[in-house]
């Protein structure tokens, strides 16, 4: 790349970041000028020595791992279950006519509300937290699986049955590359409300995970290190987005880039 | 008289087809409870859980708890919707407003608002307000990037016919911006209603009050019924929004084709 190219790219980056510097430095004024009580915002150091005293500890690492894994689990289960499911309810009327009704129906629920009742049959943590995390991540990924195997071009089809294509292998090599741009979007939909359930159900009862750290820190009054614990988990789920759309980009090469985000 | 009754028959038969799978959970549900496969603490039947909620629903224990929380996710809708929408229209116009705000709602929209509870609970304290505040934060995405895509449809040409027959900026935006982006708008609504519903009922799981908090009593104290029946009346809340919903966009939309 050329000098200048890198120069044009450093202003982009530069210009981006401008309202994010903008807000922090106005961060950082009000608490320097003592407009607010110091316990109820803490200034950028104050966070920063917070956030450095937890990174030298281990607990601020097994938590984090706690919630990453909860969600990944949530995550991974949902794409397990909700891919096959949304291709099974696109593809057949029978499917769609008994999934369908379920899925309208439970798609309003606030699907953290089933928390205390997981906790009821599972306990506390584990088990109940992933489950809470799959249930929440279905619901985008069935939809977007089969609004994107409905989207299949029936000339792909039908030219695959004209060479005698069998079925199984219309469905591996046309039917899912032809509805993965929207499966990733759900996925990626998924992946946001996976972080959003893993850390609202560590919240609501649990004895690990960020949720549970921030909750902890803000019950005993030390607000410097909930705050590190919040930036903490809220740039972790940023650097997963941006990690899951590039291997999304990545993947989707062959794609017009406009189609990739269907 | 006789295709009145076919198409009445017809009629019955579709409503049936399309909760048949609902009906049948509950039946299953109901006989796994009775027969006594699971401890009543776990799954208590169908049948007991509807006569709580029938109670509760009577001798007046839901309504409190549902109306503040309604209230909360309400009142979070008009605060959201009152600074998100003005917002989305100012980045179309304004190319400052959109350098400032464009990268901001790209690492917002995304990122895990719940993990505010605590910071405001802080801020706001315990009651309604750190409710709403959290509300009006979680929903102001939808208003502000639906408002975006809506004021986005408006053709130049017909902001120029209106500027050359000498509408005033006010009359620009409230006659011609806002009834194009409505149907816009109007989906950012059923994005936005349902996430208040979840971040309100989440946050009162958290830090108590409204139905969230009143779940949650009812689960410390092993009153299954009552867990049950709450959640029941949160997905019915959330599905009786949603048709409302519909039938208002038709409603309003009534000149929108698509």
């Amino acid at each position: 790349m050329s000098a200048a190219g890198t120069a044009s790219r450093g202003i982009r980056i530069l210009s981006k970041a401008g309202p994010f510097l903008i807000c922090l430095a106005l961060w950082q004024a009000i608490t320097m000028l003592g407009i607010t009580d110091p316990a109820f915002l803490p200034g950028l150091g104050a966070i920063w020595a917070a956030f450095r005293d937890l990174a030298g500890e281990t607990t601020l690492w097994v938590d984090l791992a706690t919630s990453l894994i909860t969600a990944a689990l949530g995550l991974l289960f949902g794409i397990l279950i909700g891919v096959p499911l949304g291709a099974a309810m696109a593809l057949s009327p029978r499917a769609d006519g008994f999934f369908g009704p379920i899925i309208k129906a439970t798609y309003s629920l606030p699907k953290s509300a089933l928390v205390p009742l997981f906790v009821l049959w599972f306990g506390v943590g584990g088990l109940t937290n992933i489950l809470a995390t799959v249930l929440t991540t279905l619901l985008p990924i069935v939809i977007y699986t089969y609004h994107g195997v409905h989207g299949v071009p029936r000339l792909f089809l039908w030219s695959a049955a004209a060479f005698g294509t069998p079925r199984w292998k219309t469905l591996t090599r046309i039917i899912l590359p032809a509805a993965l741009p929207a499966i990733f979007t759900g996925i990626r939909i998924a992946l946001g409300f996976a972080f959003i359930v893993t850390i609202a159900a560590e919240m609501i009862v649990s004895n690990h995970g960020i949720g549970k750290l921030m909750f902890f820190f803000g019950d005993s009054g030390s607000y410097n290190y909930m705050f590190a614990a919040v930036i903490t988990i809220v740039v972790a789920a940023y650097l997963a987005d941006r990690a899951f759309v590039i291997f999304t980009d990545h993947i989707l090469r062959w794609q017009e880039p406009a189609e990739r985000h269907a | 008289m006789r295709k009145a009754a076919e198409t009445i028959a017809l009629r019955i038969w579709d409503g049936v087809r399309a909760v048949y799978p609902l009906l049948l959970l509950l039946v299953v549900w109901e006989l796994v409870a009775r027969a006594g496969l699971v401890r009543p603490l776990f799954l208590p039947p169908v049948s007991v859980v509807l006569e709580r909620l029938y109670v509760t629903a009577t001798d007046g224990e839901l309504w409190p708890p549902l109306l503040t929380s309604l209230y909360r996710s309400a009142a979070g809708l008009v605060l959201a919707a009152a600074v998100g929408i003005p917002i989305g229209f100012l980045v179309v116009r304004n190319r400052f407003v959109a350098w400032f705000v464009d990268p901001l709602v790209a690492f917002g929209s995304p990122a895990p608002k719940l993990a505010l509870i605590p910071v405001f609970t802080l801020w706001f304290g315990i009651d309604n307000l750190s409710k709403i505040m959290l509300v009006a934060l979680t929903t102001v995405f939808p208003f502000m990037l639906s408002a975006v895509a809506g004021a986005r449809t408006v053709a130049l040409n017909q902001i120029w016919a209106a500027r050359a027959m000498g509408s005033s900026e006010a009359t620009l935006l409230w006659r011609i911006v806002l009834r194009a982006a409505l149907p816009s708008l109007m989906s950012g609504l059923r994005v936005a209603v349902p996430t208040a519903l979840l971040t309100t009922f989440t946050a009162e799981m958290v830090a108590g009050g409204g139905l969230g908090g009143a779940l949650i009593m009812a689960q410390r104290y092993f009153e299954s019924a009552t867990v049950y029946a709450y959640l029941l009346v949160m997905l019915i809340c959330g599905y009786l929004f949603d048709v409302e919903l519909l039938r208002l966009r038709r409603k309003v939309l009534h000149w929108y084709e698509g």
